[in-house]
């Protein structure tokens, strides 16, 4: 009985298959539509500035106090920027607000100019070890041209993942 | 800017003082657990309990099956996926106890530990590795990776897989489905499925003006419906009226019922399934069979209607065709809206059950809410907006205090990857942690007054001296593992709780109900509210 049904739905389930592959290969092929979405698992990060116009010097300090100034552009995101450069922040979940791996502090007095966090960001915040004043996600930061001069800290994080000295690579 | 300057503070003031009472906290926990050593020492203290480490074997907990009876049969096996009474058991473990109870000698699985310590929850969490292991659903392994691997093949999806076939499987659909600025685009259709729902109820009202005895199924069709609608561009057509329940939308509900809430028995009770094929464990497979069938026709209709549909605008993308856009493999889409569907209904509905109740059997509070809707939305047909949801604060609160006081998903839990020191044992990684949620959210040292219901604690500017430790109510989890639907689930939550109680009062004048774990932690019995106009 048990199998009869399992070959049905075998059989159901092969032509049903076929059929579908070939209709989203149409789908695919055709293109009808484009999201900006696809580029923004980090690669655009990865490209270099195209004109002047578009930089945004940005410096990470890192947890012995070392600087490292990066030359970013305009829509980079502050966390994958970071990963290009091999910047120990982490990102566990990807910029989908779901963690605090890429908590920083905000040392320069662009505070003010970095849109409000959204209440997604917030509760997160509330959840990141050794909260400051000045906290934010690494990942919900997006350069604009008036970030110019921005200055993040990563935070002491003694607590935080990544204890044993490991330095996270870009994923 | 003068808002945001002032929202900005009233944040940061808030933060500061949780931040201050987080290490309040700490302190105290660190005292308790060495009476003799100066406060204030705390890093001392750390290291001392390092240097005292111990065995694993030392941890309390009832040891052999004689003892726990034959309570070990309902169990709960990890997480949400429970049984009956298990948050009744999971409160009495630990008052029996302590803060960390093992049980061990369970047949054919790894030991369970209850952890209810805050700190050492958040700890577990923060040292997870990029891919986390959730143990979770072993019989979905099984029909995933073993029963269907022709169908699955290496793409199990993201609801019971694990290591690098999840990280790889979770990275190509979390944007769309976890992002704020993504899942905003789906009010409106969500608005529509909810207006059609109000309607519906206002049609089942019967001559007393109250919902019928299976209210609950009809809340489980909104959220089917609102599933489709979002995840598949379809109305699956559950807000008909008549609709027969051999119908395949009723199927599809009864099929998703079935297969969440047979885990826990499956799991725990019999065990047997693992090692050759019982007569549940047949029909657990048929059940999952049928799902599977019923959904991809769904799915590969949604897909072929794609092949016509132009787009014009971003906006009107499903989320299908958002993965699809940035994915081409279609199998990946399709694995997803079967998980979504599998995981997004019975979760959902129950937790809605809930709320609803704890509103109609609290009517300051829902007037409270009410008040707050008439001011955000002095029109009431006026569309719902990211706005004015989010200026919705009662509301959010509301829902955060009943998930913190009645979680509806009793518990979470991570098998450690590493050997880890657990409030001074050594506990060898492996073990299954169990975070029970609904346990430590009512705990006075991490919540204060915790006994009080009181929606107001989440509220920034309101929440005066009240506490609340970050890791102590975590209905969704945290981390790389965080609920992927959580965004979608608190949106159809808000749209929904928005529309009704708007225009209309919600009351229950039955004998107060329980609550009990049936896969979700939700009230058991007929939810006959009575609606009322306002």
């Amino acid at each position: 009985m048990f199998n009869q049904f399992v070959n049905l739905f075998k059989s159901n389930r092969t032509s049903t298959c076929v059929k579908m592959s070939s209709s989203v290969n149409n789908i695919a092929s055709a293109k009808l539509f484009h999201t900006s979405e696809g580029k923004r698992h980090g690669e655009y990060e990865w490209q270099d500035p195209k004109s002047e116009d578009e930089v945004v010097n940005i410096t990470y300090i890192l947890k012995d106090g070392k600087r490292v100034p990066v030359k970013g552009k305009v829509g980079d995101n502050l966390m994958y920027l970071a990963h290009r450069y091999e910047i120990p922040m982490e990102g566990a979940c990807e910029a989908s607000l779901a963690c605090t791996t890429c908590h920083v502090y905000i040392q320069s007095n662009h505070l003010d100019k970095l849109p409000t966090p959204t209440e997604a960001e917030d509760d997160l915040l509330d959840m990141a070890p050794f909260l400051k004043e000045n906290s934010r996600l690494g990942c919900q930061v997006v350069l604009k041209k008036e970030y110019n001069g921005l200055e993040v800290q990563l935070p002491q994080a003694t607590r935080n993942f990544y204890v044993d000295g490991h330095t996270p690579k870009p994923h | 800017m003068f808002s945001k300057l002032l929202y900005r503070k009233r944040t940061l003031i808030a933060r500061k003082c949780t931040q201050a009472k987080c290490h309040a906290l700490s302190k105290q926990t660190l005292r308790l657990s060495s009476s003799s050593a100066p406060p204030g020492n705390i890093l001392i203290q750390e290291d001392e309990t390092v240097q005292h480490v111990k065995p694993y074997s030392e941890i309390p907990g009832p040891r052999a099956i004689p003892i726990l009876g034959n309570t070990w049969r309902v169990m709960p096996i990890i997480g949400q996926y429970d049984i009956s009474d298990t948050a009744k058991v999971s409160f009495e473990l630990h008052r029996e106890y302590g803060k960390i109870v093992k049980l061990s000698n369970l047949v054919g699985r790894p030991d369970l530990l209850f952890l209810y310590d805050a700190d050492e929850i958040e700890k577990v969490y923060r040292q997870e590795s990029v891919t986390p292991f959730r143990p979770s659903m072993p019989c979905l392994v099984k029909y995933k990776g073993d029963v269907r691997k022709d169908f699955f093949g290496t793409l199990g999806g993201v609801v019971g897989v694990h290591g690098e076939p999840w990280k790889k499987f979770r990275t190509t659909v979390q944007k769309p489905i976890l992002q704020v600025q993504t899942v905003k685009k789906y009010i409106e259709p969500i608005e529509d499925v909810t207006k059609d729902f109000i309607s519906k109820m206002l049609a089942m009202k019967d001559e007393n003006g109250e919902m019928p005895s299976d209210f609950d199924n009809e809340i489980h069709k909104w959220a089917l419906e609102c599933i489709g609608r979002v995840a598949l561009d379809t109305r699956l057509g559950c807000m008909d009226p008549h609709l027969p329940p051999d119908s395949e939308p009723q199927k599809i509900i009864d099929a998703a019922k079935y297969a969440l809430r047979n885990i826990a028995i499956m799991e725990l009770r019999f065990p047997f399934w693992r090692y050759f094929p019982t007569t549940l464990w047949t029909r657990y497979v048929a059940n999952m069979d049928y799902f599977v069938e019923i959904c991809t026709k769904y799915i590969y209709a949604a897909m072929e209607r794609l092949k016509n549909k132009v787009v014009k605008d971003e906006k009107e993308l499903s989320l299908i065709e958002r993965i699809l856009a940035s994915e081409k493999d279609p199998k990946i889409a399709t694995i997803f809206a079967l998980d979504l569907i599998l995981v997004g209904i019975d979760t959902i509905s129950m937790a809605v059950c809930s709320i609803l109740y704890q509103l109609a059997t609290r009517q300051e509070q829902q007037e409270k809410l009410h008040e707050e809707l008439k001011q955000v939305l002095p029109d009431p047909n006026e569309p719902l907006t990211a706005k004015k949801l989010d200026e919705m604060v009662f509301l959010k609160a509301f829902v955060k205090e009943v998930f913190r006081m009645y979680s509806t998903v009793i518990g979470n839990g991570r098998t450690l990857q590493e050997d880890t020191i657990l409030l001074g044992y050594k506990v060898p990684k492996g073990v299954q942690v169990v975070f029970p949620t609904v346990v430590t959210g009512n705990m006075e040292e991490y919540i204060s007054e915790a006994h009080k219901f009181y929606p107001e604690r989440w509220i920034k500017e309101k929440c005066g001296n009240h506490y609340v430790h970050p890791f102590a109510s975590l209905p969704y989890g945290y981390g790389a593992r965080m609920c992927l639907g959580r965004r979608f689930a608190d949106l159809e939550i808000q749209v929904l709780l928005a529309k009704i109680f708007r225009s209309y009062k919600l009351e229950f004048n039955h004998k107060p109900l329980d609550y009990k774990v049936t896969f979700m932690y939700a009230p058991d019995g007929e939810l006959t509210f009575k609606m009322i106009d306002r």
